[in-house]
């Protein structure tokens, strides 16, 4: 920044325009995805209930309903437990920070130029993409960096946990514990997954690693990344609480993993606390959906200085396109948790244990090929 | 009567005396010994198989004492059943727990209701007045009148702080202590709408090492309330005491009522009466299977459980003007005709019914993972069974031969029945299998009376008497019994005892070594109702 002040006091205006662009670019793509995002989550959450309801051969609330009851949360008063310490009432805020920072991990709808970063050491001339020379690891931006999305998902996981204890309810307590101890299973087999994406992307960057998915054909080319596809989408159902490893509809507390921590929350809180759960849901499919269905997904932008891939068109019909993956995406999960009941508590980590053979094998694929 | 008498004679020999015996009006045998031999007696009793299905205490019976308490006891394969009658003058008396198990509750009852104290029963706490009632309240002696009583509930922690202080009556858990147990409570109010209890668990992790139960959040004092109420006017009463098992309930009522008055119910009111009672156990049943398969977490499986209990419902609605079935019985018989054509209907439907209901259990048999959830999931061990008197499909489901529809048949089972469906695992899985079949029998069996119906009257004249009797019969979550004693035209005492009374208590012991997050299913399978518990 205090270069391109420099420059600027320089009178070195176009200079500026060309440095200044990465950040705009940023900007825009930062804002674009973060609110799409944000606006987009409750609908899958919606689609899913509905495509449940019909299995179930009920009606089912309005595919908006997620919206509705968002708003009416907003609106009403948030009330904490006496006991409760700023715990409570700040993780909410945390949560919704942290994923909302993570959501800008994850490009939705097209990659921009990830020439600024903070570990990036680029010249003003260097327009070149990083793609070029995807192995040279210390040109890796963070921004985009998957481990530190997982990590920032865990933060927010932490504070959720540590909400669900401060109200020193039994419920909460219980639900905090459950989650720790499946995601101290969960997490090391996400990371063997990422690896495994790492092996086969050789990155570790969400940016590149849709690029390319959405640029070449490499998921055709790589059959071993249909056993990816499968490890994914344990972990998705896991990460979102659904079944078969905890039940969002149900209105057992004892039985609940996810929806006993927040259940001391109510109000604004409750309202953040879905809504991040949401997002976070959301996010998982979009890597799910520009890994292994990319079309749709703007991956050639070229240089950000013409970037004539990125217009308001083009935009447009990624959102669509992303819209209806994530919709058939979001039926695809719903006929998933319908067709299967949930499963002993104790029997969680062998779903887990699925999800980590298959990365095992892709990543043994990939080395012997 | 005679062979009876010569049982009795063979059981107790010479040790025990049988000072007074008499048949009832509902085959009963009630006997009275010498006090001192009470606890010989119960103790032979108990070597001889029987079973203690009830106790429960009148004051001023037949004048005898100050109270009479009544232990009543069944017998594998003896169609009597047997009632000893214990009368006593003082409040100190002794417990049978140790040799009965099953009194526990029923001692506890009869404290907190007539002020008896029962040494030897281990377990003074109250059970249904909580803390906020007074120390000498006791609800069902003849001197506390009938009337509302002031400055009950915990309106304000003060006052409740206030009662505690007075009473000194701060309910004591049993928790287990020691390294990494530690308590779950949960309740009276929980997550979902369902009906207020406490259960305190002592885990470990996630395994349930102990679980308490306390009941009677909601006790509604309908024993008293029948009282001074004539028989007419308290068959709404039994009709609430839960609210789906109206049919069993008044049933088992005006049985009781009709024995004493020797009324001679029409032959048509009883088929229609036992269909309505095959109907209640199928919606009964209906939403016990769904629920447990919505317990698991398939509730693509449960919805077609769920639109059958819809569509029986609504059946009822168009027999008997009630979803429910309320108000349709009466003493003598049924209030009001049930239709021939609606009948007729419900026969088709019920064609349908069946087909309907056979795919949806194969869906269920056919997923791995539901059957994964409900197998060796709370198992009901059988040696439990007699001790705790568990009753009903739970019962059923861990191996026992015991339906009172064949063991002690009323109305017409005694020609329609059989034999009892049973399972032998007692784990969930079992219980659903039990009450699968009993669903489709209880269909054939409705079937069957709808083609077999008389024509005729539906209600018989009859005189109010004076008189006592018993009724047992099977609800759908168990055998009730009903101890109706009318004196001068009028409700003496009205002791129900719900098929929940007895099976709450055997939840206490399948849980053992289950997980936490299945305890809800557990639950589900035994289909406990709080509401016939909290009388």
């Amino acid at each position: 920044m205090t270069a391109i002040l420099q420059n600027f006091m320089q009178g070195s205006v176009q200079k500026f325009l060309r440095e200044s662009l990465p950040i705009l670019a940023m900007i825009g793509y930062a804002a674009l995805n973060t609110f799409f995002v944000i606006l987009i989550s409750p609908f899958f959450m919606g689609v899913i209930k509905k495509a449940k309801a019909l299995c179930q051969r009920r009606k089912g609330q309005p595919v908006l309903q997620q919206y509705y009851n968002l708003l009416k949360l907003f609106k009403k008063e948030t009330v904490v437990s006496h006991n409760s310490s700023w715990i409570m009432l700040k993780a909410p805020y945390i949560n919704i920070a942290v994923i909302i920072v993570a959501s800008l991990f994850v490009p939705v709808l097209f990659s921009y130029n990830n020439t600024f970063s903070f570990y990036a050491d680029h010249t003003t001339d260097n327009n070149t993409s990083n793609y070029t020379n995807p192995n040279n690891a210390s040109n890796s931006p963070i921004f985009g960096n998957i481990l530190l999305f997982l990590y920032l998902l865990a933060l927010g996981k932490f504070f959720m946990a540590l909400s669900g204890l401060d109200a020193g309810s039994a419920f909460g307590g219980m639900g905090s514990s459950r989650e720790m101890s499946l995601s101290a299973i969960l997490e090391p087999i996400t990371f063997l997954i990422l690896l495994a994406f790492a092996f086969v992307f050789k990155t570790t960057n969400f940016f590149e690693i849709f690029t390319l998915t959405s640029t070449t054909g490499i998921v055709l080319a790589n059959p071993a990344l249909i056993l990816l596809a499968a490890s994914l989408f344990v972990v998705l159902i896991a990460e979102t609480a659904r079944v078969p490893v905890d039940n969002p509809e149900t209105h057992l507390e004892l039985t609940m993993i996810h929806e006993a921590m927040i259940l001391e929350q109510s109000g604004k809180n409750l309202a953040l606390m879905e809504a991040s759960h949401a997002i976070k849901q959301t996010l998982f499919m979009a890597v799910f959906i520009n890994i292994f269905v990319p079309f749709g997904y703007i991956g050639n932008t070229g240089n950000i200085g013409n970037s004539a891939a990125i217009t308001f068109v083009s935009i447009m019909i990624a959102m669509l396109w992303f819209s209806l993956k994530g919709t058939i995406l979001a039926v695809a999960i719903a006929l998933f948790e319908s067709s299967t009941a949930k499963l002993r508590l104790f029997k969680v980590p062998e779903l887990f244990m699925i999800s980590f053979f298959l990365a095992f094998l892709t990543i043994i694929i990939e080395v012997f090929r | 009567m005679n062979a009876f008498t010569h049982k009795l004679e063979e059981i107790f020999g010479n040790k025990v005396t049988v000072l007074e015996m008499s048949g009832g009006c509902n085959n009963e045998v009630f006997i009275r010994v010498k006090e001192d031999d009470v606890e010989k007696a119960a103790s032979m009793l108990s070597k001889a198989d029987f079973v203690l299905i009830a106790m429960f205490c009148e004051e001023g019976f037949q004048n005898k004492g100050k109270f009479s308490i009544f232990y009543v006891f069944e017998k594998k394969s003896y169609n009597k059943i047997l009632v000893l009658v214990r009368d006593i003058s003082s409040n100190n008396i002794s417990s049978v727990t140790g040799i009965f198990p099953a009194a526990f509750w029923y001692e506890r009852e009869i404290m907190d209701g007539f002020g008896i104290n029962f040494n030897g029963n281990p377990d003074k706490r109250r059970l249904f007045l909580h803390e906020w009632y007074q120390n000498e309240f006791h609800p069902l002696l003849k001197s506390f009148k009938n009337r509302k009583i002031e400055n009950i509930g915990p309106r304000k922690i003060e006052f409740k702080k206030e009662m505690e202080e007075n009473t000194g009556n701060d309910y004591e858990f049993k928790e287990m202590k020691g390294d990494g147990v530690y308590q779950i409570p949960v309740g009276p109010i929980h997550a979902g709408i369902i009906e207020p209890g406490h259960f305190r668990f002592s885990v470990i992790g996630e395994v349930i090492y102990n679980l308490e139960i306390r009941m009677f959040y909601k006790h509604r004092g309908i024993e008293k309330f029948a009282e001074e109420k004539k028989a007419e006017d308290a068959i709404a009463i039994a009709e609430s005491i839960s609210g789906d098992e109206s049919v069993a309930n008044s049933t088992a009522f005006c049985t009781a009522v009709e024995k004493i008055y020797m009324a001679d119910v029409p032959k048509r009111a009883l088929h229609l009466r036992t269909i309505l009672l095959e109907l209640e156990r199928i919606y009964s049943h209906l939403g016990d299977l769904a629920g447990m398969i919505i317990d698991v977490g398939f509730p693509a499986g449960a919805s077609q459980f769920f639109i059958l209990r819809e569509e029986i419902l609504r059946m009822n609605n168009k027999l008997t003007g009630s979803r429910f079935m309320k108000n349709i019985l009466t003493i003598g018989g049924l209030k009001k005709e049930v239709k021939n054509d609606a009948l007729i209907r419900a026969n088709h439907y019920f064609n349908k019914f069946l087909g309907e209901f056979h795919k949806a259990v194969k869906v269920v048999h056919t997923t791995a993972s539901v059957i994964d959830r409900l197998e060796t999931t709370g198992i009901i061990r059988k040696d439990l069974i007699k001790c705790l008197n568990i009753t009903g499909p739970a019962a059923r489901g861990s191996g026992a031969a015991i339906d009172t529809r064949i063991d002690h048949p009323y109305g017409i089972y005694g020609k329609i029945m059989q034999a009892p469906k049973i399972r032998y695992a007692g784990d969930v899985l079992s219980r659903f299998e039990v009450k699968t079949e009993e669903t489709i029998e209880s269909v054939k069996m409705i079937q069957n009376l709808i083609n077999t119906v008389p024509e005729g009257n539906v209600n018989a004249e009859y005189t109010p008497k004076d008189g006592f009797g018993l009724c047992i019969l099977e609800a759908p979550r168990g055998q009730s019994i009903h101890w109706v004693d009318i004196k001068d035209g009028k409700i003496y005492r009205y002791k129900i005892r719900t098929a929940s009374f007895c099976n709450w208590q055997a939840i206490e012991h399948a849980v053992l070594g289950n997980i936490v997050p299945d305890f809800p299913l557990i639950n589900k399978s035994l289909n406990l109702s709080y509401a016939g518990t909290d009388l």
